[in-house]
């Protein structure tokens, strides 16, 4: 039987994004293709939500957006990570390794004197 | 809008950002049905998958939008305070580039704006003040009209019944102001003292900042005198002292000072002392044109319905009282317009000359930015190329002139509280009063809104006009040709306007300049150089008997005439330019009398010594002066004016005829008293007014104003060296006689003083609308010229002489200088219409003032546009055409 998918954590899916973003500009299916790969089924994202987490990246200038002609020749939007998304983005690294460990240590901590 | 003028900011509008969602959503939406059917399934199942996991499209539609939408707008105002500090930079920047634009610009601007805020903080000190006492509309003035015509002061009695039967007014009060000298201050000196009815100060209502004020039991005849002071009088006179009780003051009576008033009141005008009226006694002739009149109306009455009610009452007095009653009605108006009635006139005309002044300044602004605009098109169509609108180009350009409308505006007020200073102390007193103005939040509301027209004026049409560049056409062609025509039949336009200013600023002053020279030019009928004067006042506690007076006249003027260097030496009763009063009834030896009263009618009653005419300078025309025979026991003897002579005895020999008058204040008749002399009219009053008839006595045989006489002395040298010897001849006999001598010259100046200085005022707005005019004709012809220089060469080239180019271009600029001299004297006929009263002998619509400014005009065109048209001459055919 399969585990039951995780609630994505507010605010995770704009950390995926600019993730995706920082190897190179592309549209918002690959993105969202993107992050159904890596995350597998683990996390349920909706496709549809990508879109406003997208627009609001957009107007904050983490990330910028253009029509362009694709390789395929189709008109796509294509959106790009601006220099103050790769800084928000080594930011929300940085400071979700230091959860995560935080998190780790606390959850494989063994009991000390301290509980009775 | 063009498409290339566009900033990049696509989406700007709701439909736009609704079809890119909409678009993008599609997109996804196909690409996953695509790559499901890749995976195998039919395309219905694909895309029913795909929609499945994308999850609600009008849910993630909505969501974008509201994003969009709330971060645009967010942005928007952002970005405006971010367009409005980096246009406010920009602005301050360019303005830097060209440090001379800015401040010619800038001091032309303070130049109008402050002129405009001076005159405008006078008329705001002087006119549009309230009077500083409660309910001030409430205060009325009172004047009585009587049979002959003309408005006089009010007798006792009228005053009562009006009083008693009037129910328009609160109260009505009774004051009169005379100048006495005063004993018992720290110095002898003369002073404004006023003589009040009871209910004056209730009328004013004011209330003593120390003591009391009179209550009635002081207001009985026969109570013991008692005073109230000026603030400004106990502070300088009386020491500040709170025990005022104890100084006692003599003038015509020994007073008690009882209180003192507050610092603001000031009625009438410059009083420093208020005493009961009832001291003097009343005297009940209806005809005894006493007092002047105060009142305040009840609430809701206005000067108009009081006016009228006091007109039916008096009809209704009238049949019972004849034949002692002249009255035919009263003139009821705002004590206000009574007090700056007669200075509202020359000063809103100078506010409208400053405004006309400004209007050619912003004007001559407007022309400088167009050039700029000229010089900058090239910027402007690189700004425009890159993508910045016209709204934000006219944004720019309109900030420019904002900063150069501020700091012209600190400039103006600068130069206006400069201006203010020197107003107030060249202009006549009786004009501007020393604290009539201030810069006070109603001028700097008037300056700060001067300012934003100001730029509006001047800024907004070059800015309109500048940002219509072609960026294509403006950066292929270099800077010289964008929009070329426009600019110059505009900026043609600004020079006509300029040039129409001038002329009305011109004509204006120029009337007043013809009429103050009419003015000087007047005959006066007495020679004003050479005379020195002074009042003699001698209080009637020193010389309670009027033969003191006399006597002491008679010692002064016999000591005087043995000064070596006078050449004559006179006294009067009132001398030259200080007004009508007091005219006098008079009946004439076999003229009929008047209906309403014994008499034949009035002329203007003087008393003189003998030598007063010839130390006045006045021309003895027939018969003889006034000699010393002429004393209290020698048959009663008079001098006539010429126009006296003229309308009793026409065409007959006035001398030996006989006229008598009617005592001033007691209506006994004199003794007939026979002509002896006919001298020429003089102006008693205002020197263009009309010239009244008038008589003089020998003082002694009209002994009864003797206490109060004006000394004259025609001197050899500089008169004005003679005061100290003839002060210490008169304190020689009186030493507590205070003088204050005042050449003739002066005194005539003085009378001419404001509108010397409105004409000096509006002169010199005229000059400087002038010269405005003449930079900007300069300035149009050379943008023509550097505009034409190809064309010029061209001409050259094919062989036009370049004299002919010189008429060419300088015929272009005569054209636009003489419709602005069309414009502007049609304009000066209109708007010197509104200075008729200000005029004399000189119509609004004089020939030789306007052919003077049409002239001046003309000639400032022809000498700004001469230079450059000369420059057209030598431009070089090769090179004019070579560097296009």
């Amino acid at each position: 039987m399969t585990r039951p998918p995780m609630m994505l954590l507010k605010g995770t899916l704009d950390v995926l994004i600019l993730k995706t973003l920082s190897w190179g500009p592309t549209h918002g299916y690959a993105i969202s293709r993107w992050i159904h790969q890596v995350t597998g089924d683990e996390l349920k994202i909706e496709e549809g939500a990508l879109y406003p987490a997208l627009r609001r990246l957009e107007e904050k200038d983490l990330i910028d957006a253009k029509w362009k002609t694709t390789a395929t020749g189709r008109e796509a939007k294509v959106y790009r990570l601006t220099a103050a998304g790769r800084e928000q983005l080594n930011v929300e690294v940085s400071s979700w390794s230091r959860y995560v460990t935080a998190m780790s240590r606390a959850l494989e901590a063994r009991p000390t004197g301290v509980i009775s | 809008m063009r498409p290339d003028a566009h900033e990049p900011l696509p989406l700007s509008n709701q439909k736009a950002v609704d079809e890119d969602i909409r678009l993008e959503i599609a997109q996804h939406i196909e690409l996953r049905t695509e790559e499901l059917i890749a995976d195998g399934m039919s395309p219905d199942a694909a895309r029913a998958e795909a929609l499945r996991a994308f999850g609600s499209v009008d849910e993630v539609s909505r969501e974008c939008r509201e994003i969009t939408t709330r971060a645009r707008k967010g942005k928007r105002r952002a970005e405006r305070f971010g367009a409005l500090r980096l246009d406010l930079t920009f602005a301050l920047r360019i303005l830097r580039r060209s440090p001379g634009f800015t401040i010619g610009a800038v001091l032309t601007l303070a130049l109008g704006i402050g002129a405009n805020t001076a005159i405008f903080s006078v008329v705001n000190g002087v006119i549009l003040r309230p009077l500083p006492y409660d309910h001030p509309a409430q205060l009325i003035d009172l004047r009585e009209q009587h049979e002959k015509g003309g408005e006089s002061d009010v007798p006792w009695l009228n005053l009562m019944d009006w009083r008693e039967r009037s129910r328009s007014f609160q109260g009505i009060a009774a004051y009169g102001s005379n100048v006495s000298t005063l004993l018992g201050a720290d110095i002898p000196s003369r002073v404004r003292t006023t003589s009040v009815s009871e209910d004056f100060f209730r009328v004013m209502r004011v209330q003593p900042v120390l003591g009391r004020l009179p209550g009635p039991e002081d207001h009985r005849p026969g109570a013991p005198p008692v005073a109230v002071v000026s603030y400004r009088f106990w502070k300088d006179r009386l020491g500040g002292t709170r025990d005022i009780g104890s100084r006692r003051l003599r003038t015509e009576f020994d007073f008690q000072v009882i209180g003192v008033l507050p610092e603001r009141f000031d009625f009438p005008s410059e009083s420093d002392v208020w005493y009961p009226l009832d001291l003097y006694g009343y005297n009940l002739s209806r005809t005894a044109h006493n007092w002047s009149v105060v009142g305040r109306l009840k609430d809701g009455v206005s000067a108009e319905a009081a006016d009228r009610e006091l007109d039916a009452i008096t009809q209704q007095m009238r049949p019972t009282l004849l034949p002692d009653f002249d009255a035919v009605g009263a003139t009821v108006a705002p004590l206000q317009e009574i007090q700056t009635g007669s200075l509202k006139r020359p000063l809103m005309i100078l506010l409208a000359a400053s405004t006309l002044l400004l209007l050619a300044a912003c004007t001559n602004l407007a022309s400088s930015m167009l050039a700029r605009g000229t010089a900058r098109a090239h910027e402007l169509a690189i700004r425009a190329a890159i993508g910045a609108g016209r709204g934000r180009l006219v944004r720019q350009i309109f900030t420019e002139s904002l900063v150069i409308a501020l700091l012209g505006c600190v400039g103006g007020l600068a130069l206006a509280w400069v201006l203010m200073r020197s107003l107030l102390t060249l202009a006549p007193i009786e004009m501007i009063p020393v604290d009539g103005a201030h810069l006070d939040g109603r001028v700097l509301t008037f300056s700060m809104v001067v300012t934003f027209l100001t730029a509006a004026l001047f800024g907004l049409m070059p800015a309109l006009r500048m940002s219509s560049v072609r960026p294509a056409l403006a950066m292929r062609e270099g800077s010289r040709h964008s929009g070329s025509r426009r600019s110059r039949q505009l900026w043609s336009t600004l020079v006509t306007v300029e040039v129409a200013l001038a002329v009305i600023l011109l004509c204006g002053s120029g009337l007043l300049l013809r009429s103050f020279a009419a003015i000087t030019a007047i005959d006066p009928g007495f020679k004003p150089e050479g005379a020195l004067t002074t009042l003699i006042d001698l209080p009637e506690v020193s010389y309670p008997d009027v033969q003191q007076a006399v006597a002491f006249h008679d010692r002064l003027l016999a000591d005087l005439r043995n000064v070596p260097g006078v050449v004559a030496v006179g006294i009067t009763n009132r001398l030259p330019l200080e007004g009508d009063n007091p005219s006098g009834a008079i009946q004439v030896e076999g003229k009929p009398l008047l209906k309403a009263y014994p008499i034949t009618g009035y002329a203007i009653y003087r008393t003189a010594s003998p030598g007063y005419f010839a130390a006045m300078g006045m021309r003895l025309i027939r018969g003889r002066d006034i000699a010393l025979s002429d004393n209290a026991t020698a048959v009663p003897v008079v001098v006539i004016t010429k126009s006296f002579a003229d309308r009793e005895w026409p065409g007959e020999d006035p001398l030996g005829k006989q006229l008598r008058v009617m005592g001033m204040d007691d209506g006994l008749l004199r003794p007939y008293a026979s002509v002896i002399g006919v001298v020429a009219d003089i102006p008693h009053g205002p020197i263009v007014g009309k010239r009244n008839e008038a008589y003089w006595y020998p003082y002694p045989q009209m002994p009864k104003r003797t206490r109060s006489m004006s000394l004259v002395v025609r001197t050899a040298a500089s008169p004005a060296s003679f005061a100290p010897m003839v002060a210490k001849l008169v304190h020689a006999i009186d030493p507590t006689i205070p003088l204050e001598f005042r050449t003739m010259a002066e005194r005539m100046a003085s009378s001419i003083a404001d509108r010397r200085f409105t004409m000096l005022v509006l002169l010199s707005f005229a000059v400087v609308a002038l010269l405005l005019a003449g930079v900007g004709i300069y300035g149009v012809v050379s943008y023509t010229v550097a505009q034409r220089t190809r064309e010029i060469g061209i001409r050259i080239a094919l062989g036009a002489r370049p004299s002919a180019m010189q008429r060419l271009v300088q015929g272009g600029a005569m054209a636009v200088v003489g419709l602005g001299i069309v414009l502007g004297a049609a304009g000066a006929i209109v708007a010197t219409r509104l200075m008729r009263s200000l005029l004399y002998e000189v119509a609004p619509g004089d020939p030789v003032t306007y052919l003077f400014a049409i002239i001046a005009l003309g000639a400032v065109g022809f000498i700004a546009s001469w230079g450059p048209a000369r420059r057209s001459t030598r431009v070089d055919p090769i090179t004019a055409i070579r560097s296009e």
